[in-house]
This record gives C-alpha cells, structure tokens and sequence, in this order.
C-alpha cells in the first residue's frame, strides 16, 4: 500500500500529571502495550512520554490507513503496538536545532516499532527528543524512501501553523525534484494531496503541527 | 437535561482547548472538533474526560469515536445521561 502517515507532539503541550492517570491513558493504551514500557523505563523514558510516544505512533498509522479508507475513524485502542525498540544504551537526546530533516533513520537514535490494525502490520520509526516526538508511518520496515523534517515555529496560531508546514514541505520538494509549482490541498477527506502546477501528484504527503513544532512525511 | 442545555456546558468543556474563540460563539451541532474549531486531535482524549467529569458519565470507545461534531458530542452525552437516570 503507497501512503504515509506521521504525528509530531510537542512534550511542552503535555499535561504530564493527567497523563499519568490511569482513566487518562487507558482510553490511548491498550493492557497488551503496557509492559512495552519496562524497557523504556530502563532507559529513563518517562511515562508520560511513552504514552505520547504511542500515540504518536497510532495517530500516524490511522493517517496511513485513513488515506485509502476514508470512513476510517481514530480509535487509539484500536491501534496495538506490538512492538517497540530502543537503540543500545538510548538515552533522551537534547534537541537543540531548529529544524531536522531526513530521508530515513540511519544514524538517528531511531525507536522502531511494530503497530497493527485488524490484520494489518505497519511500521513505525519514531525519535524522542527532550522536547518532542516524531513518528513515521511505513508498510515495510525499510524507511530509506521515506522523507521526512520538524521544525519548530515561533507563531503557535493554528493558520500559521498549517501554513508554515505546507512552505516547509514544499522547500524539501523543491530541493529534492527541483523548482516546481507545488501546492498543497486537503481532499474532502481532510487528506493532504500535493500539487505540481495543476496536477495531483501520486506522492503521499502528512503534515502534523502541535503548539509550536510542526512536521512532514512523504515517500519518495 | 434538554440539548440546549448541554450545549452550554460542552462549550465550557470545549473551550481551553480552541484557540477559535469566535467560532465556539457561534456553535452549532453541525460545528465540527477539528476542522472547524481547530482542537488537535491530541487533545480529544481531554474533552472527553472533561465531559465523563462534568455529567459524571462514562464514555466508552465505541461512543467517543462518534464525537466528531457537536450534535454527535450532544447524542453521546445525552445517552449516557438517560442510561443513569
């Protein structure tokens, strides 16, 4: 299945304490995930962020999926990690940039995951940093055709933001396949279509913005 | 409690989490969570806890991936409040 799907959540945004609330995070987690967290916890991964971790990972998997399916509703229980990875000795990097893009994960402290819906088995690879989380959505677990970038943004307003992460996307077009007219439109799905001139691409696109980082995906 | 009057209180629950103040004014049932009064999804789960501690109902799964809109926040609300009664 050609698609993408990627979620960015800004750990500034999070309510840490109600997080931490069972009657909060069991309508996101499911029993089976839970334990998925003793690794994680090894490796000084707060629980609040694996919460969101997973969240991340269902919210770009249901982007994924919806593509194809637009009746799709999001349910996060519905979406089962079943797997989760860390790198060798992982510890929660400082983000101190502005902006990071790449095409893959290689070299990237990458946490890698298996998610299913039904009997459909995505892949997840996701990178937590100190104050953020970005994960992409993939149908193999080979990610080195699939583009992505975050970046933060000074103006939080909901415009700006969805603005911002349509130019940004397009300057990575630009910069890949060179100086084209490229837009980006919402189908009446609400699934975000890219344009070269007047012509729909066949190149799957997500974009996702929370409070002040907003992010991309696509498959090249 | 009449859909009138739930209306007023689930724009109270709604209301840290859009920054669309303007459109909250106007509401409607046809009034849509995300595309029109710009929640992110991220903080769904937070209305609906809001809404279970407000009418002290519970929202199971199958009934908040109904609550896409205000008539359908106001279907679910509603029901969960006659299953008490």
């Amino acid at each position: 299945m050609i698609s993408t799907g990627n979620d960015i959540v800004a750990l500034s945004a999070i309510n840490a304490a109600r997080t931490n609330q069972h009657k909060f995070y069991s309508k996101i987690l499911t029993e089976s995930e839970t334990p998925l967290y003793n690794e994680l916890s090894l490796a000084g991964i707060p629980f609040e962020d694996f919460v969101w971790l997973l969240w991340s990972i269902k919210e770009s998997a249901y982007k994924f999926l919806q593509r194809h399916d637009a009746g799709l509703v999001f349910t996060p229980v519905k979406f089962v990690v079943k797997e989760l990875h860390l790198q060798p000795a992982y510890i929660i990097e400082k983000f101190d940039g502005i902006t990071e893009e790449g095409a893959g994960f290689n070299g990237y402290p990458a946490l890698t995951g298996i998610v299913t819906f039904g009997k459909v088995e995505l892949h997840s690879c996701s990178l937590l940093y100190d104050k953020l989380i970005s994960t992409v959505i993939n149908d193999t677990d080979d990610f080195l055709n699939v583009y992505w970038g975050f970046k933060l943004v000074s103006d939080t307003a909901h415009e700006n933001q969805s603005n911002e992460v349509r130019q940004f996307l397009i300057e990575r077009m630009k910069c890949l396949y060179g100086e084209f007219d490229f837009r980006i439109d919402k189908n009446k799905n609400g699934c975000p279509i890219l344009f070269k001139g007047n012509e729909e691409t066949s190149v799957p696109v997500s974009l996702s913005h929370h409070e002040n980082i907003i992010g991309y995906a696509f498959r090249g | 409690m009449t859909r009138t009057e739930i209306l007023d209180e689930l724009k109270k629950v709604i209301a840290p989490y859009t920054t669309n103040k303007e459109m909250l004014a106007s509401i409607n049932e046809q009034t849509d969570l995300i595309k029109d009064l710009k929640i992110n999804s991220a903080n769904l789960v937070d209305i609906i806890i809001d809404a279970e501690a407000k009418y002290d109902i519970e929202i199971d799964y199958d009934s908040a991936d109904k609550m896409v809109n205000v008539g359908t926040c106001i279907d679910v609300i509603s029901e969960k409040l006659n299953e008490k009664a």
